[in-house]
């Protein structure tokens, strides 16, 4: 699955500017400790921190995209360095857990 | 809505406070980690799920009205947190699940459909499987002397390994404890398990041995006189941490140290 | 001794908060990490001639890395916390060496010691490149690269802006304000 059949089935919003990358998993987390200690490389990283320091640690563990979940408004900076690292930064409008169980239907699974 | 005991049941929970409320219902679950969130957008009576275990998680679920909090990933809150909570009528659940494998069970709970797992296969539980320690061992100090092997003898036994494993695990660990706390100056032992084998590896700084063959061989001994009217030094106990380990490789070096490498089959 | 091709995972991982110290007095700061749920800001203490107030804490963790394959171990309890660049200074040597591998597709994280013991006895050189490593083996190499090079580069960290990665606004219902240097 990649980023661009995720944006399409799940209606997600892209936000900053990225090349398509392969999704392999899902890591539910909105701590940037957290995620260094145990995101995989290709997660799907789900999260309702928006605070800028959430793109250098996603490109730390090399996640395959940040989804922004709960409708959160993302500042702009955020969105900013995320394009200049590649990272996408996606928005949901549902919750965490409403979008974990969507991201099951279409098939991810956890490595 | 969503019995708490089902909850608890589905994400292979333990109760951590509030063991009398399993049978209320929890109205929506709410995933995060960031308590300003949970007090900002937390409806009453959700079920907080968290991978931050602190006594903050437990205080904004109180300020939200939330009906419990489930920690994951193994994590658990400090002490006083369950009392604090159970006073307060909060139900505490401790996972070892992580967040999306919760989500994901939960999600097919309230569906009311079978059980199901985001695990592609179900044993992925890498936490448990890897565990390392290191722990220094002072040479001379007969005091704590065995305090070293007791502590990975009861961290072993808690993974719930086998009981005769743990045993020889213990035992040989414990001789080459002895042999640190004797023979050298300070040492350190290395604890390394993973899902196939236990890796004990115990490094000193200290005189070496001169010949490993011949101490190897039973009731060789160089202790002093003190060390033997303590009931230690009947022998460098490399013998019968050979008959304990699967592997046993010894490396030292005359003045400088000895590093012995014990390999346990799971 | 060893011929084991490392094969790098983390372990020993243990959940805290770093503390930033500040002696208003002198100008000194001191960094170290604390297992507390909660260290409050403020409360100047003193010690020996320095006058301590919290100045700042952030969510962290510790670990060690731990070889998969021969299971050793290497120690990170030195190890304060990663930072990146975020380009503030022209003439510092840590940015001129992002330009340069940037264009190479190789992302720099500045690795930070605790202070003020870091100061004079800095990560060594060994532990960095096992950091390097692995966070390479735990990424797609083919797209980009990760290296770690010491702060010790960084000429005078009372100007630096760069980033810590932590945890910001984790407790509090206010949203993070932007932060001033951290060693200003």
């Amino acid at each position: 699955m990649t980023t661009q059949d995720l944006i399409d089935k799940l209606q997600l919003k892209p936000l900053s500017t990225f090349e398509q990358r392969e999704v392999k998993g899902v890591f539910i987390s909105d701590m940037v400790s957290d995620v260094m200690a145990n995101a995989r490389s290709g997660d799907l990283w789900l999260t309702v921190q928006t605070h800028k320091s959430i793109v250098p640690a996603a490109n730390l563990v090399d996640v395959a995209a940040v989804v922004i979940t709960g409708g959160k408004e993302v500042p702009e900076e955020t969105v900013q360095l995320a394009s200049k690292f590649g990272i996408p930064i996606l928005w949901a409008p549902m919750s965490t857990f409403a979008l974990a169980g969507k991201l099951y239907e279409l098939g991810l699974r956890t490595p | 809505m969503l019995l708490i005991r089902q909850v608890k049941e589905a994400l292979e929970a333990e109760v951590l406070a509030g063991e009398e409320k399993l049978d209320c219902q929890a109205e929506q679950i709410y995933a995060s980690d960031l308590m300003s969130d949970v007090l900002a957008f937390g409806q009453p009576n959700s079920l907080l799920l968290t991978g931050l275990a602190t006594q903050q998680a437990v205080v904004s679920a109180l300020m939200a009205e939330f009906v419990g909090v489930v920690f994951l990933r193994g994590k658990r809150p400090k002490d006083g947190c369950e009392r604090f909570a159970g006073a307060n009528g909060l139900v505490l659940l401790g996972s070892h699940l992580d967040m999306y494998e919760a989500c994901v069970r939960i999600d097919s709970l309230q569906r009311g459909g079978e059980l199901i797992s985001a695990a592609a296969s179900p044993e992925v539980r890498p936490e448990a499987h890897f565990l390392s320690r290191a722990f220094t061992v002072q040479g001379g100090d007969f005091v704590n002397a065995g305090l070293v092997s007791t502590e990975i003898k009861s961290l072993l036994k808690t993974i719930g390994f086998d009981p005769v494993l743990v045993r020889r695990v213990a035992i040989a660990t414990y001789e080459g404890e002895m042999n640190v706390v004797m023979h050298a100056q300070r040492g350190t032992v290395q604890l390394a398990v993973d899902p196939r084998r236990i890796l004990v590896t115990i490094e000193d700084q200290g005189q070496g041995i001169p010949d490993v063959e011949l101490a190897m061989q039973e009731g060789y001994s160089t202790a002093t006189e003190e060390m033997r009217a303590m009931g230690f030094g009947s022998g460098m106990g490399l013998p019968n941490m050979k008959k304990n380990a699967d592997e046993l490789e010894i490396v030292s070096e005359v003045g400088k140290g000895t590093t012995v490498r014990m390999t346990f089959l799971v | 001794m060893s011929t084991c091709t490392h094969e790098w995972q983390m372990a020993n991982v243990r959940f805290g908060l770093i503390a930033f110290e500040k002696c208003f007095h002198c100008g000194s700061v001191r960094t170290y990490f604390s297992s507390e749920d909660s260290l409050p800001l403020g409360d100047e203490y003193r010690e020996g001639d320095h006058f301590w107030s919290r100045v700042e804490t952030a969510q962290s963790f510790r670990f060690d890395l731990q070889c998969t394959r021969c299971g050793l171990i290497e120690g990170f309890g030195e190890l304060m916390g990663l930072m990146h660049c975020t380009g503030c200074l022209e003439d510092c040597p840590v940015e001129q060496q992002r330009r340069v591998l940037e264009r190479q597709r190789t992302w720099l994280v500045v690795a930070f010691g605790f202070l003020p013991q870091a100061l004079t006895s800095p990560l060594p050189e060994r532990k960095l490149a096992v950091l390097t490593e692995f966070f390479n083996q735990r990424r797609d190499t083919s797209r980009s690269t990760i290296k770690v090079v010491p702060f010790n580069l960084i000429p005078d960290l009372s100007r630096c802006a760069g980033e810590f990665l932590h945890d910001v606004g984790m407790l509090s219902q206010e949203p993070p304000a932007e932060r001033k240097p951290l060693f200003s």
